[in-house]
């Protein structure tokens, strides 16, 4: 449509400028047209930019990038949403209930009606039941496997069509979180991802080339509220400045993954605004002591390590702002998290005594980055600062990109090193196996009986890894975007939603 | 030597070294730390998921059992499917040659004909104000990174006179090909790495071939103006200028990283990057294959151009910037 068309600015070769005159002429008689109607901004192309790659992939089981899960999310409904606001703490979508028994031994899903697919059939329990078992039938990543390692998906069944009955493997009182965290349906047998399989988002597939372009456009069977753009054009641009230069010229309307300097930058811009993701959708950045390296094994180091780090400097200088002051302890922003834990501020001289306290003044230490999270390697640069400031020799090393966990073994037995968790609950995504007290907290946090029992030994385990836990956490990162002024709607979680995105002329 | 067995022996020579460099390529993906495996699961897989993965993707067998599996299958044409994406390696390395080209084929006509017209002028005249001035640019376009090139043109034409793309951004179903305007600036970006020094080596055998005996008898004779120039000059000095153009374009065929990144052109050179740090090691070896063999055929094609045009036989010449 014509509005469409207009929006395509900036692609002026010598061969495009007399069309870029004509369309110059449309705009406005265009803009003379609504000056005398009331302004809609129904309609229109969203060309939004993500860091993408030749790996981009229709599977979203076996996508890696965050360009996959945008996608995947606009084709495919998903079955419910976390949402810590909500009573669940769980927004619901074409599942419109999930009901816990009391022994939290089983979970019920009440599937919605009324909802179709792009093939005309409608979407049942059979659907939602094979949604939920995808990632282990189709070889899905691991982190998408959440729900098979806690629910017990063999025994799982569809007694009718509107509901599905999962049985816990053991008593799980977050169930819910675990079948909202990144569940979307398809549909039953679907084994391959293509521009034709059948889905049910408010999207669909018009054209796809994996690491150049994708082009969506709205599916007006969607069972939910409909979206107002007519298409959604997904492009991989690989390099951030290259997105930045994109979105300067006006080639795309909105970009991902923007390092914070780059955010610094185009503040202030004319004709652009910046957004960063709010709390809980920020990752958890940390630097891992390991406890088998002797040093570390005195809770004494690891408080002073702890104490040794300015977050503060840290929020300004690396993220300018763009992002929030961590506590050493994971989940910031989710219902959990333990608020009325003290904030660890920055102290120098504590930092020292509790060194010379445990002989280790002047110790040696590597701190093992790659840049697998913004600045995560500026941070890093910061920690060590930090920690020669207190007397610790300590130094960086910095590997290449995507190699930091390529070898986990390797990873694992390094003495000190950065990592990050992406925005999730605490209790589900715990990795047990440093601390068995803490262990057995979230254990009981995920099990008992009441929920204000299984509250209680949340905060206790979050008090305890707070106390002598071997993560520093001085940052959560956010995700920064930037986008065009004319761009409203778009919903910033852990991985930007258009579904509701809107574009003025 | 005949020059259909001379060609023969190159062949076999090239047959030689694609399969040396398919073992070391191979090897060295193999010693990098970590695997596809461990790059797929990231940081929050569990010890049997890892595992899972590993067998999924075949990765528990040896090494040398998994080559002799992929060179069978090369034989054949199938160059196996990527560990990152699972599709077939020959259609990924296939779209970023000819995106590679869409960007090379351009640059190359442009040094073809800056560096052809400006090293025969300043060749004929060594020391000449033309040649002095030359000298000093092009000495300081070798020395200039790749990046900085890239961005001065950049900051030029996208920001001070946005006349043209910064990005090249091409819709499903479209060709890089299709779209000059956003060829131009990653061409001309590539034109000017390569220019300076096939300019310089085009100088220096132009001035070479016009202080032979030969070049100074055609003088004598009366030999004047273009006659002189194309049938004397450039038809000695281009045997030399051919090899030269050869070994730039096969360099700028795999090694424009920088341009394609800045610019979002994705060709052979950013894919390999990346399939590196995927530890893709089938798209790897695929990349590395196809980079390997179109090199040697561009030098084999320079060598034969070369002797064709080489009238005089073996001569010493031994062109230096």
């Amino acid at each position: 449509m014509a509005t469409s068309t207009m929006r395509r600015r900036g692609v002026v070769g010598a061969t495009s400028v007399l069309v870029a005159l004509a369309l110059a002429g449309c705009s406005g008689s265009h803009e003379a047209e609504q000056a005398a109607e009331p302004v809609t901004v129904d309609g229109g192309v969203l060309r939004a930019a993500f860091a993408g790659g030749s790996t981009e992939t229709l599977n979203y089981l076996q996508g890696p990038t965050a360009l996959d899960y945008v996608r995947a999310r606009l084709v495919h409904a998903p079955l419910c949403e976390l949402d810590p606001t909500a009573p669940d703490g769980v927004a619901y979508g074409v599942v419109e209930s999930i009901e816990m028994s009391e022994d939290l031994s089983e979970y019920t899903l009440r599937v919605r009606d009324g909802v179709t697919f792009t093939d005309g059939t409608a979407l049942t329990s059979a659907d939602v039941l094979y949604s939920l078992r995808a990632p282990v039938l189709l070889e899905g990543l691991p982190f998408t496997r959440l729900v098979s390692r806690n629910v017990d998906l063999d025994a799982a069944s569809a007694p009718d069509p509107s509901t599905v009955v999962l049985p816990a493997l053991a008593p799980l009182a977050d169930g819910r979180e675990l079948i909202c965290q990144s569940m979307l349906a398809i549909k039953d047998g679907t084994t391959e991802f293509t521009p034709q399989t059948p889905s049910s988002g408010p999207f669909t597939i018009a054209a796809f080339e994996p690491g150049q372009s994708t082009l969506l456009e709205r599916n007006d069977g969607f069972y939910g509220q409909a979206p107002t753009l007519d298409e959604i054009e997904l492009m991989s641009i690989a390099d951030g400045t290259a997105r930045v230069n994109a979105l300067r010229q006006g080639q795309v309307d909105y970009i991902s993954g923007l390092s914070p300097a780059q955010a610094q930058n185009l503040e202030g811009e004319g004709g652009l605004s910046v957004a960063t993701s709010e709390l809980p959708y920020a990752s958890y950045q940390f630097f891992a002591m390991n406890l088998e390296h002797e040093p570390f094994a005195d809770p004494r180091v690891r408080e002073a390590f702890k104490l040794a780090v300015d977050r503060e400097r840290i929020v300004e200088n690396v993220y300018f702002g763009h992002a929030f002051e961590g506590n050493d302890v994971p989940a910031l922003g989710f219902g959990s998290y333990d608020d009325s834990l003290e904030q660890r501020t920055h102290d120098q001289d504590r930092a020292r005594e509790l060194l010379d306290e445990a002989g280790r003044t002047g110790m040696s230490v590597e701190l093992t980055v790659g840049p697998e999270l913004p600045g995560m390697v500026e941070t890093a640069t910061l920690v060590v600062e930090d920690l020669k400031a207190v007397g610790v020799d300590a130094t960086l090393a910095e590997l290449a990109p995507g190699q930091l966990f390529a070898d986990y073994p390797a990873y694992l037995a390094l003495p000190f090193k950065a990592g990050y968790t992406p925005p999730a609950p605490f209790e589900p995504n715990h990795t047990p196996g440093t601390f068995p007290e803490v262990d057995a907290l979230v254990q009981t946090a995920r099990s008992a009986p009441t929920a204000e029992e299984r509250l209680n030994a949340s905060h206790a385990a979050q008090q305890l890894l707070w106390e002598k836990g071997n993560q520093i956490a001085p940052v959560f990162v956010p995700t920064i975007s930037a986008a065009s002024t004319a761009v409203s709607g778009v919903r910033e979680l852990q991985f930007p939603d258009f579904a509701q995105a809107t574009i003025t002329p | 030597m005949r020059l259909d067995l001379w060609i023969a022996v190159r062949v076999v020579a090239a047959l030689a070294t694609l399969t040396a460099l398919s073992v070391v390529v191979f090897w060295a993906t193999e010693v990098l730390p970590g695997d596809a495996a461990g790059v797929l699961s990231g940081p929050h897989a569990t010890d049997a998921e890892r595992e899972a993965i590993g067998v999924a993707l075949g990765l528990d067998r040896p090494g040398a059992e998994r080559y002799l599996e992929w060179m069978r299958g090369a034989l054949g044409g199938d160059l196996g499917t990527s560990l990152a994406t699972g599709r077939d390696v020959a259609g990924i390395v296939g779209a970023r040659l000819v995106t590679s080209l869409a960007v090379l084929v351009p640059a190359v006509m442009m040094i073809v004909t800056l560096a052809g017209v400006l090293g025969t002028a300043a060749g004929l005249r060594q020391g000449g104000r033309l040649d002095r001035w030359l000298s000093g640019t092009t000495l300081g376009l070798i020395g200039t990174p790749d990046f900085l090139v890239a961005t001065v043109l950049l900051a030029v034409f996208t920001a001070w006179w946005p006349v043209l793309p910064a990005v090249a951004l091409v819709r499903p179903g479209e060709s890089l090909w299709q779209h000059p305007e956003l060829v131009l600036l990653p061409a001309v970006a590539l034109a000017l790495g390569g220019f300076g020094a096939t300019m310089r080596l085009l100088r220096a055998s132009v001035a070479h071939t016009v202080a032979t005996p030969f070049a100074e008898f055609a003088r004598l004779n009366g030999v004047r103006g273009l006659r002189y120039v194309w049938g004397v000059v450039v038809a000695n000095a281009l045997a030399p200028a051919v090899m030269a153009l050869t070994v730039m374009t096969a360099g700028l065929l795999g090694g424009a990283i920088v341009v394609e990144t800045l610019f979002n052109v994705p060709g052979l050179g950013s894919e390999l990057t990346q399939a590196v740090a995927h530890r893709d090691v089938p798209l790897v070896q695929g990349l590395s294959l196809v980079l390997g063999a179109i090199t040697l055929l561009l030098l084999l094609v320079g060598d034969v151009t070369a002797r064709l045009l080489d009238r005089h036989g073996p001569t010493a010449t031994g062109p230096a910037r």
